[in-house]
């Protein structure tokens, strides 16, 4: 009897120890998920922000926006109006063919702040169909970055160039 | 007392068993943890390299005329590969599933870097609007002799000014039978004169001890054709089986073109880079087309002289004309991939450039770029 007594009292000791250990792990599991939750989330930020200052530093750069003079040499900061107008509707034609691979999942924006006119040169946006066919956006956030340019329009300065001041607005969606 | 002793003795030896078994599986456990993570950490590392380069690319890419030397002691015993088939670009990490994959940005390379110091420089490649720029890769351990003299065919002194930091030499054509590698991982040869270096021809002594495909050349044949070549024992062999490879440039500083066929591992990666180049040029075309047809518009007024609109449209050359003329060329240029039809982009780029000089400089008139 007093063998049987000391078996069972081992055998919930034991119990008891597994039982501690498995709740121990629990936490520790919990814990650990919850801190690659906030890991991901960060690093997908930090991955979007990222996107987003090289989507802009593309945009500046861009050989069919920017302003050149004399051998083609770059104007820093500026855009040409002129071939502006006309990358929008090559930048619509060639979006899935080419520019996707440049732009990604993103919507660019030129605002002429003088004129206060803007024209949106590029705009693909994430999207999925619902159950009854509708197209739906399918992101979470817009990481929008602002960069001042100057808009050199020969048109409107009657053969002369024109600067205006405005800015790109380049928004990356996640 | 015996039944309680031996009862006692398998209790004591059970509970070891236990701890063994347990143990093991415990440090089983961890050891599978331990090499899972190791994985993980790797992947994640080619991960992070690739996406970093990548974003070193683009900023080189767009920071135009920059060299920038990146700093990869920590990576080095990782090999970083570079290639380009059908128009599409991959690099990565050699081994792993780490690598990036993209049709935009002509990247010259080798075909494998493998150093503590990597070499990123960007150049823009003109015909005669800026089309795109050109990204050249290498390491400072990959070193590049140049030789066969100032033939006119390459400015010598403009490369080796514009390339302070690389390992490059020139040598005297005498000097080319004593070229050292030294302890540099892959070397390339640049005969300008396009007669020292051929098929069947023997490799320098000092170099026929490295891998053959750690030597390699680049043969330069008349203004515009280079043929490219690799070690094959102690001979050269050539890697451009049947006609040369097609350089399309305006010639000037700072070549582009004429420099990437440096830089690019062999004729299909040259090719193939190229292939994305005239892309971004057909698309650009378009652009500058849109930009020609409101400049006429805007010069058919009675407002201003018709030199302008003459230089635009009714002159000969004229901007309309030339524009056109280089769009239909592309169509031809793409039918193959061996640039062979590209050649003929020169002309009706140098048109371009005409009627642009003249409607700036003669005409006072807007300017097409």
């Amino acid at each position: 009897m007093t063998i049987n007594k000391k078996g069972q009292m081992q055998m919930t000791e034991t119990i008891a120890v597994l039982f501690i250990f498995f709740v121990l792990l629990l936490f520790g599991i919990i814990f650990y998920y919850k801190y690659q939750q906030v890991a991901v989330k960060e690093k997908q930020e930090e991955l979007l922000a990222a996107r987003a200052m090289d989507t802009t530093l593309k945009m500046l750069f861009l050989p069919e926006l920017m302003c050149t003079k004399r051998e083609a040499e770059p104007e820093d900061n500026c855009i040409d109006v002129l071939k502006m107008r006309q990358a929008k509707a090559t930048f619509r034609k060639y979006m899935s063919d080419y520019y996707f691979g440049i732009f990604s999942y993103a919507r660019i924006r030129v605002v002429d702040l003088v004129d206060k006119q803007e024209l949106v040169l590029y705009d693909k946006e994430k999207t999925k169909v619902l159950d009854n066919g509708t197209m739906v956006g399918d992101w979470e956030k817009l990481e929008k970055t602002y960069f001042v340019v100057t808009l050199r329009d020969e048109i409107k300065g009657q053969g002369e160039a024109r600067y205006d001041l405005g800015y790109i607005e380049v928004g990356v969606y996640s | 007392m015996a039944y309680r002793d031996k009862k006692g003795q398998i209790e004591v030896t059970f509970n070891w068993v236990y701890i063994l078994i347990a143990g093991a599986v415990i440090l089983l456990f961890f050891f599978g943890l331990v090499f899972k993570q190791k994985a993980v950490s790797e992947q994640n590392l080619g991960n992070d390299l690739v996406r970093i380069m990548d974003s070193i690319f683009t900023g080189a890419g767009v920071s135009e005329k920059t060299k920038n030397f990146i700093d990869l002691s920590g990576l080095a015993d990782y090999t970083l590969y570079f290639d380009c088939v059908d128009g599409v670009g991959e690099y990565g990490l050699k081994g792993t599933s780490a690598r990036v994959e993209n049709e935009v940005d002509p990247l010259f390379a080798p075909r494998e870097i493998k150093g503590t110091q990597l070499i990123v420089w960007s150049l823009p490649y003109k015909l005669p609007y800026k089309v795109i720029d050109f990204l050249f890769v290498t390491s400072s351990n990959t070193k590049y002799f140049l030789f066969g003299g100032n033939t006119g065919v390459f400015d010598v002194e403009s490369f080796m000014n514009s390339t302070e930091g690389f390992k490059r030499d020139y040598v005297t054509s005498e000097q080319y039978k004593s070229i050292d590698p030294g302890k540099n991982f892959q070397v390339r040869l640049v005969d300008l004169s396009g007669d020292i270096i051929g098929k069947g021809k023997e490799v320098p002594e000092k170099l026929q001890a490295m891998d053959n495909n750690k030597v390699t050349a680049v043969v330069f044949r008349g203004s515009n054709q280079v043929d490219y070549y690799q070690k094959e024992g102690e001979r050269w062999t050539k890697l451009n089986y049947n006609t040369p490879v097609q350089i399309v440039s305006l010639g000037g500083e700072r070549d582009a073109a004429k420099y990437a066929a440096i830089f690019a591992a062999d004729d299909k990666v040259y090719k193939c880079n190229m292939q994305k180049a005239f892309k971004r040029l057909k698309y650009i075309n378009e652009v500058y087309s849109g930009k020609a047809e409101e400049m006429k518009i805007f010069y058919s007024s009675k407002t201003f002289s018709k030199e302008c609109f003459g230089y635009i449209q009714e002159g000969k050359p004229n901007l309309i004309d030339a524009l056109s003329s280089q769009a239909n060329l592309l169509q031809g240029c793409f039918k193959d991939n061996t640039l062979s039809n590209c050649g003929k982009l020169i002309e009706s780029a140098m048109e371009i450039k005409t009627v642009n000089d003249n409607l700036g400089e003669k005409g006072d008139c807007i300017t097409l770029y």
